[in-house]
C-alpha cells in the first residue's frame, strides 16, 4: 500500500473520531476514508512519490471549510486543496497524509462577471472549459486567458501558481491578473484581499476590481502552493475579445533561431502569445506519431496568436512581425512565417488543439506520465538553455521537448523542458533527465514554478539565507501547526518548530 | 510492469492502463461542449467514480496497492459504460476506456463478485437463457403467428428485452418486416451476452455466442437484423473481440428502414403529427457511431417535428440503464433517466423516442416514477403507427 511520510496527525485524535467530525461537517456522502476512494488522490502524472491521504472531503461552502480548518488546526491534521490534480508538480499529493479537500466537484460556481471592469469572481473548482463556455454564452465580447492545459484544469489553481496563458506576451502569468481573494486562514478567520476588502460581511460582488493599492497581502497566497490558507474565492481579470484573429505559425531552421525572435517579438506588443515547441513533438499535433526530427526539418515551431481591432490594425501587426523576421534572417537566422489557419486546414481538427484553447494537447497525453522543469527564464540565456538541454535530451535518449514563451512585453521568458513518459516503467529514467536539466537551467538563472519538493530542495541550496528565513517566518506565522499542504517547499511537520 | 494472468480476456487493455492516461480529466466533460457527460462521476463525485479514477483502480489492484475488498464494488460497477468518456478523451487510449472498465470488472468478478443483483444476469440465463428469468421462448409461437419459415435469408434476432419486456417494439418490428416482405425467420435465441460482458461475468459468454451462431446458421440465414442497440453492438463488436467469427451481415432495423427509404421503396401514406425528440442510445451512438441515420428517418415521416435535446448525438446524456446499472443500481438508473427526461421537457416534445428497447424501458420507468407525461416510443413503434406502403 502507498503510505504517507510520518506525521503526528493522528496522535491527538483517532481516525474514527475524525471521520465522525468530517461527516458532521460535510455529510456522509461527501466524506470518504475508503482506500479505493483515497487511492486516485495518492499520486499524479508526475515523477513525484505517491502518498495516501487519510480522508477526502467534498465541500459545498466556506462555512464547512471554516469548521474544517479550526478542527484541523486544533489537532494538526494536514489539509491538501485539490481541484483536478493537473498541476504537473505533485502539489496535491498529500505527503503527510491528512485530508484532501476536493473543490472540483461542488465548489465550482462562476459567482459573478463584471462586464465593465472585466473580471470574473469564481469558486476554486471552476475549470477553464467551464469559464470559456460561460463567457461565450453570456459575455461573448469578453475572454479569459487560457493555458496549454486540459479543459478540466482549474482556473484558480493555475492563477495562484503563476500558470501560463495564451495572452502571456501581453499580460504575463495568470497570477498577474488576479484581482482579489477570499481565504480561510489557520485560525478559521475569513480574509478578503484586494478591493473587495471593504465591509464587515460579504463583499459587494462588484467590488473585486483591483489588487492594489493597499499592502499586497495577495502575495501571502500566490505561489505558496496552498501552504498558507484555503482560498475559497478568486477574482480573475477578463479581456475584450478582439474581433479579428490571424494566428501565425513560425518555423525555425536554426537550433537557436527562436531565441532572438522571442526577444524581438516580445518588445513590440503585437502578439497575444507565442507557444514555441521542439519540432519533434510539435509534429505530433498534426498527427505524426513518432517524435523524430529529420535532418532538413526545422528545430522549432511556434504558434503565435495575433488578434486586432480591425483588418487595418491586424495588417499593421503582421507587417511588423514580418519585418522582425526579415531583419533576423538578414542577420543569419532562417525563420519562416505561415498563416496558421491555412496550415491547419491541411490536417484534421485536432491540429487546432494547440491554438483553440482550452484543449487536450495531443502530445502531452500520449503516455501515463508527464512532468517538466517549468521555469521563468532570463531571455538572454535562451540560446544557452536550448543548446545545453538539447545535448542532455540526447544523452538520456529522449526526444527534445522544449516549450518557450516570451512574457509580459518581453520582460521575461518561459523555458519549460517537458518529459512524457510511461509512469510505471520509465520513472527513474525520467527523474535522472529532469534532475540534470534542472541543475543546468537553475545554474543559468531559471526559476521553476509549480515546483515539486525534490526541486525546492535544490532551490533551497541556492537561495539566499535571508529569503529562506523570511519564508519560514511567514509560514510559521500564517500556519503555526503546519496544516496547510505540508511538504511543499520541504515544509515537514517538524519544520515549524525550528 | 505487473504480470497479468494470461487467462484474463482483456489482458491487453489492462496493460494499456499502465502506459496511458495522465488523469487530465478531459473525460469528465463532453469535449469542447463542456457539458456534464459522466453519470457515474456526477452522482458519486469522488475521483474513483470517474473514468480516469477507474484506470487508477486497475493499476492499484494489479500492482498490489489496493486490496480486493467489497469497498471496490461500487466504484467498479456503478458505471453505465455509456462511453461518454471515450468520446471526450482525445488521448490514444480513448477508444479503449470502456473495454478497460469491462476488463476491471472481469477481474473484480473473480475476486469480489459483481455488484448486488448483477449475479442474477448469469444465474437466470443458466436457468432460462435470458437475464430476466422469464421462461425461455423458443419463438415458435411467433413463427406460427407471423407465418415464418424455418429457414430464411434473414434472422430477426429479437433480443431479450424486446422479447420479454418490450413486446410492442418486437411486434412492431415483426409487422414491419412482414410488410417489407423480407424473407426472415426467428430462432430459439439465447441472450446475446451483452449484460454479462458489460458486468464482467464471462463464464457463459463464449458458449452463448457459439449457440446463437449455430442457431442462425441452422436457419440458413446470411443476414441478421435486430431492433436492439445492445444486441447490435454485441453481435458486431463483441463477437469479434471474443474471437467468434459469424460470417453474417448484421443490421439494426433502422438501417433496413433507411435502405428502403433511400431506394424509394418505403412510402408514407399518413403522418405522425407530434413533436418528437430522439434519445441516442449509447450502444448505437457512441459505441457504433450511428447518429444521423435515425434522424434522417424521423425527418422523412410526414408531420413529425423532430426537436433536439441540448445534449445530443455524441454528447447525449445516457439513459442510465446500461452497464448493469439497471439491475445493480435500479433507483440510480431512473435518476439518470429523469435528468434525460427533464432535458427532453425543455424541447417541448411530447414523445421521446429511441432505437433501443433498454433505453425505452428505463425512460419509461423514469417517466412513470417521476410523473412525466411523455409517450416513450421506439422508432419501429412510431413507424407502426403511421400508414406505410413498401414496394417489394
Amino acid at each position: 500500500m502507498t503510505i504517507s511520510k510520518k506525521s503526528n496527525a493522528f496522535e491527538k485524535i483517532g481516525k474514527a473520531e475524525v471521520l465522525s467530525r468530517l461527516i458532521d461537517i460535510f455529510g456522509s456522502t461527501n466524506v470518504s476514508n475508503k482506500q479505493v476512494d483515497l487511492y486516485p488522490y495518492s499520486y499524479d502524472m508526475t515523477e513525484n512519490e505517491p502518498h495516501m491521504p487519510d480522508f477526502v472531503v467534498i465541500p459545498e461552502n466556506k462555512e464547512q471549510l471554516v469548521e474544517l480548518v479550526i478542527f484541523c488546526n486544533q489537532y494538526a491534521i494536514p489539509i491538501v486543496p485539490y481541484t483536478s490534480g493537473n498541476n504537473v508538480g505533485g502539489l496535491t499529493i498529500p505527503d503527510y497524509g491528512g485530508i484532501i479537500v476536493d473543490f472540483g466537484k461542488k465548489m465550482n460556481k462562476i459567482i459573478h462577471v463584471n462586464d465593465n471592469m472585466m473580471y470574473a469572481l469564481i469558486e476554486p473548482g471552476v475549470t477553464f472549459g467551464q469559464l470559456q463556455k460561460y463567457l461565450e454564452e453570456n459575455y461573448p465580447h469578453l475572454r479569459y486567458s487560457y493555458p496549454n492545459a486540459p479543459p478540466y484544469a482549474g482556473v484558480m489553481g493555475n492563477a495562484l501558481l503563476s500558470g501560463m496563458t495564451n495572452l502571456g506576451a501581453k499580460i504575463g502569468s495568470m497570477a498577474d491578473s488576479v484581482n482579489g481573494l477570499e481565504v480561510i486562514i489557520a485560525d478559521g478567520d475569513i480574509v478578503r484581499i484586494g478591493s473587495c476588502f471593504y465591509g464587515k460581511e460579504e463583499a459587494d460582488l462588484n467590488s473585486w476590481w483591483s489588487r492594489y493599492p493597499m499592502p499586497d497581502l495577495l502575495g501571502l497566497f500566490v505561489n505558496w502552493q496552498g501552504m498558507t490558507g484555503l482560498v475559497t474565492k478568486c477574482a480573475v481579470q477578463l479581456w475584450p475579445k478582439e474581433p479579428v484573429e490571424k494566428p501565425q505559425l513560425a518555423i525555425f531552421f536554426g537550433l537557436t533561431d527562436l531565441a532572438p525572435f522571442l526577444r524581438e517579438v516580445g518588445k513590440i506588443d503585437i502578439i497575444n502569445d507565442i507557444a514555441a515547441f521542439s519540432v519533434e513533438v510539435a509534429k505530433m499535433e498534426v498527427g505524426i506519431p513518432e517524435p523524430v526530427k529529420y535532418p532538413e526539418e526545422p528545430y522549432y515551431t511556434a504558434v503565435i496568436p495575433i488578434s486586432a481591432k480591425n483588418e487595418e490594425h491586424l495588417n499593421v501587426k503582421l507587417n511588423l512581425l514580418n519585418e522582425i523576421v526579415e531583419k533576423l534572417n538578414h542577420q543569419g537566422t532562417n525563420i519562416h512565417l505561415i498563416d496558421y489557419n491555412e496550415f491547419s486546414k491541411l490536417y484534421d481538427l485536432k491540429a487546432r488543439n494547440i491554438y483553440d484553447l482550452p484543449s487536450q494537447i495531443l502530445s502531452l497525453h500520449e503516455y501515463s506520465g508527464l512532468t517538466w522543469f517549468g521555469a521563468y527564464a532570463p531571455t538572454d540565456k535562451f540560446e544557452e538553455l536550448i543548446e545545453k538541454t538539447d545535448k542532455i535530451y540526447k544523452k538520456h535518449g529522449f526526444p527534445p521537448f522544449n516549450y518557450l514563451k516570451i512574457m509580459k512585453g518581453g520582460h521575461y521568458g518561459i523555458f519549460r523542458p517537458i518529459f512524457r513518459f510511461k509512469r510505471f516503467t520509465e520513472r527513474e529514467r525520467v527523474l535522472k533527465l529532469a534532475e540534470e536539466i534542472a541543475d543546468t537551467c537553475i545554474a543559468l538563472g531559471c526559476i521553476p514554478y509549480k515546483t515539486p519538493s525534490w526541486l525546492t530542495a535544490k532551490l533551497r541550496e541556492k537561495i539566499n539565507p535571508g529569503w529562506i528565513r523570511l519564508f519560514e517566518k511567514v509560514k510559521r506565522c500564517l500556519d503555526p501547526n503546519n496544516i496547510f499542504n505540508p511538504g511543499r517547499w520541504n515544509t515537514s511537520p517538524s519544520s515549524n518548530k525550528n | 510492469m505487473v504480470e497479468i494472468d494470461e487467462k484474463v480476456m482483456n489482458k491487453e487493455v489492462l496493460e494499456m492502463a499502465f502506459d496511458r492516461c495522465i488523469k487530465c480529466s478531459t473525460c469528465k466533460y463532453s469535449y469542447k461542449n463542456f457539458e456534464k457527460s459522466c453519470p457515474s462521476g456526477e452522482k458519486f463525485l469522488f475521483e474513483s467514480y470517474w473514468p480516469s479514477g477507474r484506470i487508477r483502480i486497475i493499476r492499484g489492484v494489479l500492482n498490489g496497492e489496493l486490496d480486493w475488498t467489497d469497498e471496490l464494488i461500487d466504484p467498479i460497477f456503478a458505471c453505465t459504460t455509456c462511453g461518454a468518456c471515450m468520446d471526450s478523451c482525445q488521448a490514444p487510449h480513448a477508444d479503449y476506456i470502456v473495454e478497460m472498465i469491462e476488463a476491471l470488472r472481469e477481474l473484480a468478478v473473480q475476486h469480489i463478485g459483481p455488484a448486488k443483483n448483477q449475479q442474477f444476469l448469469v444465474s437466470r440465463c443458466e436457468e432460462s437463457c435470458n437475464p430476466y428469468g422469464e421462461p425461455n421462448s423458443d419463438n415458435e409461437d411467433l413463427k406460427k403467428k407471423y407465418n415464418l419459415p424455418d429457414k430464411a435469408e434473414w434472422v430477426y434476432f429479437i433480443g431479450c428485452t424486446s422479447n420479454y419486456r418490450q413486446q410492442s417494439l418486437r411486434d412492431a418490428t415483426l409487422r414491419f418486416l412482414k410488410k417489407a416482405k423480407i424473407d426472415f425467420t426467428l430462432v430459439d435465441e439465447h441472450c446475446c451476452t451483452s449484460p454479462m460482458i458489460r458486468t464482467g461475468q464471462l463464464s457463459i459468454v463464449k458458449d452463448y455466442m457459439n449457440y446463437n451462431i449455430a442457431q442462425i446458421k441452422n436457419a440458413g440465414a446470411k443476414k441478421v437484423i435486430t431492433s436492439c442497440a445492445g444486441c447490435y453492438k454485441t453481435l458486431i463488436n463483441d463477437f469479434e473481440r471474443f474471437g467468434e467469427e459469424m460470417g453474417f451481415e448484421i443490421y439494426h432495423s433502422l438501417e433496413l428502414v433507411k435502405q428502403l427509404l433511400d431506394k424509394k421503396k418505403l412510402k408514407f401514406k399518413s403522418g405522425y403529427n407530434k413533436i418528437v425528440t430522439y434519445h441516442d442510445p449509447c450502444h448505437l451512438g457512441r459505441h457504433m457511431g450511428i447518429y444521423e441515420l435515425p434522424r434522417e428517418i424521423y425527418k422523412q415521416i410526414p408531420d413529425l417535428k423532430l426537436v433536439e435535446m441540448k445534449r445530443n448525438r455524441n454528447f447525449s446524456w445516457c439513459c442510465g440503464a446500461g452497464g448493469g446499472v439497471k439491475i445493480g443500481y435500479p433507483d440510480w438508473a431512473i435518476e439518470i433517466s429523469k435528468e434525460r427526461l427533464e432535458e427532453a421537457k425543455e424541447t417541448g416534445a411530447t414523445v421521446i423516442t429511441s432505437t433501443c428497447p433498454f433505453c425505452k424501458t428505463n425512460l419509461t420507468d423514469a417517466n412513470n416514477a417521476y410523473n412525466f407525461d411523455f409517450e416513450v416510443l421506439d422508432l419501429m413503434e412510431i413507424l407502426d403507427k403511421v400508414e406505410i406502403e413498401i414496394e417489394v
